[in-house]
C-alpha cells in the first residue's frame, strides 16, 4: 500500500485532532509524508470534528477523497456512521466508540440516534466492516476519561491498518501527552491495543 | 501540532509535523521578524498565537491589537522604522484594513511588510468566501499563494526579501486547508538581521511617509505602478512558479496555490501523468506571463485550477486574447466548476475527466446502499458549551423580552461563540415567509435567538437604524461579546448616545476571544505573551460614551439577569446591560471552576421541556425525563434555576 488515508471522527472536546496529529507525527518518525486535513472545531466543544490523515511516501492534498478512506477511527459512533457515508473505501474498517454523544437535534426530539446495529448493517453494505469497544469505559479504567482519544489509537494500532509501527506511535503518544498524564496514556493505548488483539 | 521547541530552534533540515498557520510563524521567524501583530480569526489566529510563544525567547515583538486595522497599522509603523514585520488575520480582517491598504502602498515600505490572510472558502469559519488576493491585484503588490505548509514556511520568508526588494508589502494568501491543515515541513536556517530601528522622512523619495507630501499622491501612485514590472521579473524565477511542458500535449492545467495539490492528485487519479502539460503557480498576482504564454501557444485547452474566485482565470483568458484566440480556458467562468465553495481532488478529477474524455467508472448500487446509509445520519447541530455563561445570558434575555410585552421584538447578533444564538437546529427546517406584517416566532432554543448577523460590531449600528426607521412592533436588542465590544463596537455606542437611538445593547463579557480559540483581550489583563497588563471594563467605558443606562450582571444568576434586561428594556434611551462570567471552558483549562454536581429526580420531572430548552448539551431529555450527562455536565446550575419541579436541583 503506497498511501494510507485515514479518518479521525469525533464531538469537539473529544482529542480527534490530537490524536490525527499523533499519527502524522508517528509517520514522519517513520520516514514517510503525512498531511493531516481538520475539518471545523471552532474553540466550542459538541461539534461534529473530523481530521483527514494521509500518510505514505508522496502525498498532497489535505483531504482524503470520497470512498478513499482504509479506515474511520470514530470517538463517538454517529460521527463514525457519518464520515463512512462519504469516505470509507470498499473493504475500509469502521472502527468505533460504542458511547453516544447524544447531538441535541436527537434531544429535542428532531432527529433518531442510530443503533450500533444499524450502522454496522450500512458499513457492511457499503462494503466495510466494524469495529466497535467501549473505549470510553477503557479510558476510565486506564485512570482518565480524557484518554478515550488514545485508546482509540491503540486499537487502530492493533489491527495493523497503519504502515506505522505500534512502538513508535506509542512512544509518539509519551512524547506528546502533557507529562502528568503519560502514564494514563501509555495504559490507554496499551488497553486499546489488548481490545483488538485479544478481544476482536 | 508543531513542538513549541521546533518552531524556536535553529535546527535547519529538522522534518516536523506543522499546520500551516505554524509553519507561516516559523516562516517569518527564519526572515528574523521584529514586530508580528495581529486580531484573531479563524483559521488565521496560530500565525500569532505562534509567534507570541517565540517572541519572549527571540526577542521580538508580538501582540494581539484591538482589530485587524489597528494591527496592519502597528506591523506597518514598524516597517517605516526599517525592520521586518508581520500581519495576519482572517479574510474579513483584511476589509477593516482597506483603507490603509490601498495607501500605503503608495509610499511602500522600508523594512520587509508581510501581510498574512487566510481565506476560508466553503466558510466554514466565515461570513462570507471573500478571495483576498483581489486585494493585491487591487492594490498592486505581490501576492504569494502556498500549496502546502512547506512552501507556505518558504514563501514567508521570502516575502520578506521580495518585500524589501519592490519596496512594497507582500500578501501571503492561505486557506483553510493549508492554515488549519498540517503536513511535514523542512525547516530553515534562522536569519540574523539585528537591525537597529532607524527614520529618515524623505528615504529616497520626498515625503515617503506621507501621501500628502509633495509631489502628492498621484505621483506615488506612478512609483507603485513602477514597481509592477520588477515583481514581474521577478516571480518568472521563483521555484513556485513551474512550467512542465513537453510536446504534443493538447491540454494543459495551470493550477494556483492548493488548487496545484488537488490538481496533482487528480492527474494522477487518472493515469494522465506525462500527457498533461502542468503550470504550477505560486504567484497568481502578478502571473508568470512568460510561463502562461509558453502553455497557451503549445496546448488547445487549459484547465484552471484555483480555491477562490477566478482571479488566475481571468487573467489566462486576458493573455489568451493576444496569445491564442483559439485556446479554450475551461474553469470557474467557463461553467464547470462551481463558481462557490470550496474545490478538492474528486470536484478536479471529475472536471479534468470531463475535459480531457476519460470515463470515470460508476457503481449504482454502492450508490443506493449511501443513500440508505445516509438515512442513519443524524444531524449534530453546533451548540455552546456545557456550563457556558451565554446559555444563561439567553435565557435571561428571552424570558426579560417575554415578560417585556408580546409583540416583535429584534435581537441583532454578532460574531462570537454567542453567535450561535441565531445556528438554528439543523433538523429544523424553516419555509419563508412573505408576510407583509411583522412576525413573531418562537425562541424554543437559544439558537434562535438572534433575528440579524452579519459582520464584527454590525449588530449595534443596525439596531439604531432600525430604532429611527421608526420601528414600533417591539423592543430593539444588540448583542455583542467583550472582544467584539472593543473592536468594533466603541464608535457605534457613542453615535446611539449622540444621535439620540433608544434600545438595550447586551454585552455578553467572558473576558477572552473565546471563539477564535482563547486569546486575551483588552478586558482580560493580559497580553498575547502572557504579561500583566491592565484590564479595561465595558462598562467604563460605555460610561465615558455618555451612556446613562448601566448594569452589570452575572448570568449564572437567571433571575437578577432577568430583571437586569427587564428593567433596561423599560428605560427610554440607550441601555447597556454587561453580563459578566469568565468563559466557563477556559476556567476548566486553568482549573479554576468546580461546579456542583445536580442532583437529578426523575419522579419529580413533569416533562415540561423546559431544561431541554436552555439548550445545553450537558441536559438529556429522553423519553421526555430531564436528566443530566455526567461527562459533559460542569455544575454550573443553571438548569436547576430552570427547573420548576426540582427534577434536578443543586446537589
Ligand atoms: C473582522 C473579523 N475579525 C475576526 C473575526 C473572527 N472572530 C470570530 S468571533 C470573534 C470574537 C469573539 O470574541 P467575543 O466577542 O469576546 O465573543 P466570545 O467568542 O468570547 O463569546 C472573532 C474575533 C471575524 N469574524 N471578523
Amino acid at each position: 500500500m503506497s498511501r494510507t488515508n485515514l479518518i479521525i471522527a469525533g464531538v469537539g472536546g473529544q482529542g480527534s485532532v490530537l490524536a490525527s496529529h499523533l499519527v502524522a507525527m508517528a509517520a514522519i518518525r517513520d520516514g514517510l509524508r503525512a498531511r493531516v486535513g481538520e475539518t471545523f472545531g471552532a474553540a466550542m466543544r459538541g461539534g461534529a470534528v473530523a481530521s483527514h490523515v494521509r500518510i505514505g511516501k508522496d502525498v498532497h492534498a489535505p483531504l482524503v477523497t470520497k470512498d478513499g478512506a482504509d479506515v474511520v477511527l470514530a470517538l463517538e459512533p454517529l460521527e463514525g456512521i457519518r464520515n463512512v457515508v462519504k469516505f470509507l473505501a470498499n473493504g475500509g474498517l469502521l472502527l468505533t466508540n460504542t458511547r453516544a454523544w447524544v447531538p441535541t437535534d436527537v434531544n429535542t426530539g428532531r432527529a433518531e440516534y442510530p443503533t450500533i446495529e444499524a450502522i454496522k448493517g450500512a458499513v457492511e453494505k457499503l462494503g466495510g466492516k466494524t469495529i466497535a469497544i467501549d473505549a470510553t469505559s477503557l479510558a476510565q479504567q486506564a485512570g482518565n476519561v480524557r484518554t478515550m482519544n488514545v485508546v482509540m489509537l491503540g486499537a487502530l494500532a492493533g489491527t495493523g491498518k497503519l504502515p506505522i509501527s505500534a512502538k513508535t506511535l506509542k512512544q509518539i503518544v509519551r512524547e506528546n501527552v502533557p507529562p502528568k498524564t503519560i502514564d494514563a496514556n501509555l495504559r490507554a493505548f496499551e488497553l486499546g491495543f489488548r481490545a483488538i488483539r485479544e478481544g476482536g | 501540532m508543531g513542538d513549541y521547541l521546533d518552531i524556536v530552534e535553529n535546527s535547519p533540515g529538522k522534518r516536523v509535523l506543522l499546520m500551516g498557520n505554524e509553519a507561516i510563524a516559523r516562516g517569518a521567524i527564519e526572515a528574523g521578524v521584529c514586530v508580528a501583530a495581529s486580531y484573531p480569526g479563524t483559521p488565521a489566529s496560530e500565525i500569532l498565537e505562534t509567534l507570541a510563544l517565540a517572541a519572549p525567547k527571540l526577542g521580538f515583538h508580538a501582540e494581539w491589537s484591538t482589530n485587524e486595522k489597528v494591527a496592519f497599522e502597528v506591523a506597518a509603523g514598524a516597517t517605516i522604522t526599517g525592520v521586518r514585520a508581520l500581519t495576519s488575520m482572517k479574510n474579513a480582517g483584511l476589509n477593516w484594513v482597506m483603507d490603509m491598504f490601498m495607501t500605503l502602498v503608495y509610499g511602500g515600505v522600508r523594512g520587509g511588510f508581510v501581510i498574512a490572510v487566510a481565506d476560508d472558502p466553503d466558510a466554514h469559519y466565515s461570513s462570507n468566501e471573500q478571495d483576498t488576493r483581489f486585494a493585491a491585484f487591487y492594490g498592486e503588490i505581490p501576492c504569494l499563494e502556498p500549496a502546502d505548509q512547506q512552501e507556505a514556511k518558504n514563501m514567508t520568508r521570502y516575502a520578506f526579501e521580495l518585500s524589501e526588494q519592490l519596496e512594497l508589502p507582500v500578501l501571503v494568501r492561505s486557506v483553510t486547508r493549508i492554515s488549519h491543515a498540517s503536513g511535514d515541513v523542512e525547516l530553515g536556517a534562522l536569519q540574523k538581521i539585528g537591525r537597529k530601528p532607524v527614520f529618515d522622512k524623505h528615504w529616497k523619495m520626498p515625503y515617503r511617509w506621507n501621501v500628502y507630501g509633495p509631489p502628492g499622491a498621484v505621483e506615488k501612485h506612478s512609483w507603485l505602478h513602477s514597481q509592477m514590472p520588477l515583481a514581474k521579473k521577478a516571480v518568472e524565477k521563483l521555484p513556485w512558479n513551474r512550467l512542465e511542458l513537453k510536446g504534443k500535449q493538447r491540454l494543459g492545467i495551470i493550477a494556483s496555490g492548493l488548487g496545484a495539490s488537488y490538481a496533482r492528485e487528480a492527474v494522477r487519479k487518472l493515469g494522465l501523468e506525462g500527457k498533461v502539460a502542468f503550470l504550477k503557480i505560486g504567484t497568481p498576482t502578478p502571473l508568470p506571463e512568460g510561463m502562461v504564454k509558453r502553455m497557451l501557444k503549445a496546448v488547445k485547452t487549459v484547465f484552471v485550477v484555483e480555491e477562490g474566485d477566478p482571479l488566475v482565470e481571468l487573467q489566462v483568458k486576458a493573455i489568451a486574447k493576444d496569445e491564442n484566440r483559439d485556446v479554450e480556458v475551461v474553469g470557474k467562468l467557463s461553467g464547470a466548476l462551481a463558481p462557490v465553495g470550496e474545490i478538492n481532488t474528486d470536484i478536479i478529477t471529475n472536471t479534468l475527466a470531463k475535459t480531457a474524455g476519460v470515463k470515470l467508472p460508476e457503481d449504482r448500487k454502492r450508490e443506493l446502499a449511501r443513500a440508505e446509509a445516509s438515512k442513519l445520519v443524524a444531524p449534530r447541530s453546533s451548540t455552546l458549551c456545557a456550563g457556558c455563561p451565554h446559555l444563561g445570558s439567553y435565557w435571561a434575555l428571552k424570558q426579560a423580552l417575554r415578560m417585556a410585552g408580546g409583540n416583535v421584538w429584534i435581537v441583532n447578533g454578532d460574531i462570537g461563540c454567542y453567535e450561535q444564538g441565531g445556528y438554528g437546529l439543523f433538523a429544523k427546517t424553516v419555509r419563508p415567509s412573505l408576510s407583509t406584517e411583522s412576525v413573531r416566532y418562537p425562541i424554543d432554543t437559544p439558537y434562535d435567538t438572534l433575528d440579524t448577523n452579519y459582520i464584527m460590531g454590525g449588530g449595534v449600528g443596525l439596531m439604531q437604524g432600525e430604532f429611527q426607521s421608526g420601528y414600533k412592533d417591539g423592543a430593539i436588542v444588540a448583542v455583542a461579546g467583550d472582544s467584539t465590544f472593543f473592536h468594533a463596537c466603541i464608535p457605534a455606542v457613542i453615535n446611539a448616545v449622540y444621535n439620540k437611538a433608544k434600545g438595550l445593547f447586551f454585552v455578553l463579557d467572558n473576558s477572552w476571544t473565546a471563539m477564535t480559540g482563547h486569546q486575551p483581550n483588552p478586558t482580560t489583563g493580559e497580553t498575547a505573551t502572557g504579561e500583566q497588563t491592565k484590564a479595561l471594563h465595558v462598562e467604563d467605558i460605555a460610561r465615558a460614551c455618555g451612556v446613562e443606562f448601566i448594569k452589570v450582571v452575572d448570568p449564572f444568576d437567571l433571575k437578577t439577569t432577568t430583571a437586569a434586561i427587564g428593567e433596561a428594556l423599560k428605560f427610554d434611551g440607550f441601555a447597556i446591560v454587561v453580563a459578566r462570567r469568565t468563559c466557563t471552558l477556559q476556567l476548566q483549562r486553568q482549573k479554576k471552576f468546580v461546579g456542583k454536581r445536580i442532583i437529578v429526580d426523575q419522579s419529580k420531572c413533569t416533562s415540561c421541556g423546559l431544561c431541554i430548552s436552555l439548550g445545553c448539551p450537558a441536559n438529556t431529555y429522553k423519553d421526555k425525563k430531564g436528566g443530566i450527562e455526567p461527562l459533559l455536565c460542569n455544575g454550573c446550575g443553571m438548569c436547576a434555576q430552570v427547573c420548576p419541579t426540582g427534577a434536578l436541583r443543586m446537589g
